[in-house]
């Protein structure tokens, strides 16, 4: 679905630093939506730590770069850290070209899936963060 | 023909000394990641020869040529016909800024200079858990690269310097605005003066640089000259841990990545590597050491204006980390640090620290 310009297809999970996550089954996966690819530029450098590596959600696993713009990564739940997308280490500019299909980041083996509840996931709570975001972020 | 521009009038025999010889493309960073000749050397000396004549104009159309060279002074080093090309492609930046053609990164990060203490623009500085502006001996200064982008390697400098029972202090810093004459704007007198306020209010007699690049610009631009006629001493970390012993050793082949600013510009190539031989006696050298060391890609303000590019030199250089074997490659530069591990495939086995960060592991190791 498309809020306030941005697509951001509603079967996906978001949370509020803008990366969603995508149920597919025992293994979530993860990427950047569009309104931070827009809003970073040409994306340079994405961190991609190793498999195995133990996530807390809301804590800092990874960090991402576009020119002058250092992004965090945030864990969106707890778990561990299943896979990287390794393209992106050669061309991580597919995040900008797709950021919901060839541009994913990283897979994720949940503690508890039930932790995807605490992101936001309704038309009407994006609509109201998007807003928000596009307020303080998006200079006309 | 009357001079129309800065480096004609400055430069205009140097520019016309060049032989076109070709040394400076063998050895130019840009032009191995990017095999354009017109950006090497060489290509940039003929491009101005031809703006002398009048034959072309300085425009916007010569800024991918003009902007694109990390100043890291290879072709200087290599040129048999001794022309100075850092500082003539400084004096053309000028000269383009001067008539308004300037790249848009250029441009940014002057303004975010204007407007903000650092290069990157973040508001909040991180905190490195220490207390500022106290008396001390000396003041330890990160620069932006170490204090926006690569905290960790900082953090283990200043808990090194701690074991080591420094006595220093941090002050509330601002960008030393060195980097501004690269990209040619004026250093920002404003921010000078703060850092030099700040230095001279701790009563230290020494300020240590994390940054090859602060450490260049205090010792040598004349908007820092008050710490010079105070006899204040700046010091690169690597000139100042040269004589401390540190009790620790690795068995791990290193090697190490000698820094533009701290190599080919400040000459510094040994104390780095008397301090290495102290903790890894299996040390090898890369094939371009010294003042053949081949740039990472990150100076003269490349990295923000073409990160690709960028990105690409610093992986030619780490295939030479791979070709020697090394299992640490060592630099002291944040900036380098900074575009190596950006650019270092998962693929590649081997790690990158700065010296000091490497010593305070090893250090923390034992304890």
């Amino acid at each position: 679905m498309e809020i306030h310009g941005y697509n951001m297809p509603d079967e996906l999970y978001y949370e509020e630093n803008h990366f969603w996550v995508r149920d597919e089954g025992d293994i979530l996966v993860m990427g950047m939506d569009d309104f931070a690819q827009i809003l970073a530029g040409e994306i340079v450098y994405v961190q991609l730590p190793d498999e195995g590596k133990i996530l807390k959600a809301g804590k800092k696993f990874a960090k991402l770069e576009s020119g002058k713009w250092l992004g965090k990564v945030y864990a969106p739940v707890s778990g561990e850290l299943f896979g990287v997308n390794e393209e992106l280490e050669t061309n991580p500019a597919l995040i900008n070209d797709d950021c919901y299909g060839k541009g994913w980041m990283y897979k994720i083996k949940p503690d508890d899936k039930g932790e995807l509840n605490n992101l936001m996931h309704s038309r009407e709570e994006l609509d109201k963060w998007l807003l928000a975001d596009i307020e303080k972020y998006v200079k006309e | 023909m009357e001079a129309r521009y800065g480096f004609e009038k400055k430069f205009r025999d140097q520019v016309l000394r060049c032989s076109s010889c070709g040394f400076c493309r063998a050895v130019c960073p840009v032009f191995g990641a990017t095999l354009r000749p017109s950006y090497n050397a060489r290509g940039k000396m003929l491009v101005l020869k031809e703006v002398m004549d009048g034959t072309i104009e300085l425009n916007d159309e010569l800024i991918e040529t003009l902007f694109q060279c990390t100043i890291c002074a290879s072709c200087e080093k290599n040129c048999p016909s001794g022309v100075n090309v850092p500082e003539i492609i400084r004096q053309v930046r000028k000269d383009m800024v001067h008539i308004g053609s300037c790249h848009p990164a250029f441009r940014g990060m002057n303004e975010v200079l204007q407007k903000h203490t650092n290069i990157y623009a973040e508001e909040e500085p991180e905190d490195f858990e220490r207390e500022r502006n106290k008396k001390a001996e000396c003041v330890y200064f990160i620069g932006c690269v170490g204090s926006y982008r690569e905290d960790e390697a900082t953090l283990s400098i200043l808990a090194l310097l701690d074991r080591l029972k420094v006595d220093y202090t941090l002050i509330d810093e601002v960008c030393c605005s060195g980097v501004l004459e690269d990209m040619g704007y004026p250093i920002n007198k404003g921010l000078a003066q703060r850092n030099i306020d700040l230095i001279l209010a701790t009563g230290a007699q020494t300020v240590i640089t994390g940054c090859p690049y602060c450490s260049r610009t205090f010792n040598n631009k004349s908007q820092y000259a008050e710490l010079k006629a105070k006899r204040i001493r700046v010091l690169h970390i690597t000139q100042f841990l040269k004589d401390f012993e540190f009790g620790v050793k690795t068995d791990k082949l290193v090697t190490y990545h000698d820094p533009c600013d701290l190599g080919r510009h400040c000459e510094i190539y040994e104390e780095p590597r008397e301090i290495i031989r102290k903790i890894a006696p299996n040390f090898v050298e890369m094939p371009h050491s010294r003042v053949d060391a081949l740039c990472c890609g990150a100076g003269g303000g490349v990295r923000g204006a073409y990160p690709k590019n960028s990105i690409a030199m610093a992986r030619r250089r780490l295939e030479e980390v791979e070709e020697v074997g090394a299992e640490v490659m060592l630099t002291e530069c944040n900036s380098c640090l900074h575009n190596f591990s950006n650019a270092k495939l998962r693929k590649q086995n081997f790690k990158i620290y700065n010296i000091t960060q490497f010593i305070n592991e090893l250090m923390e190791e034992v304890e």
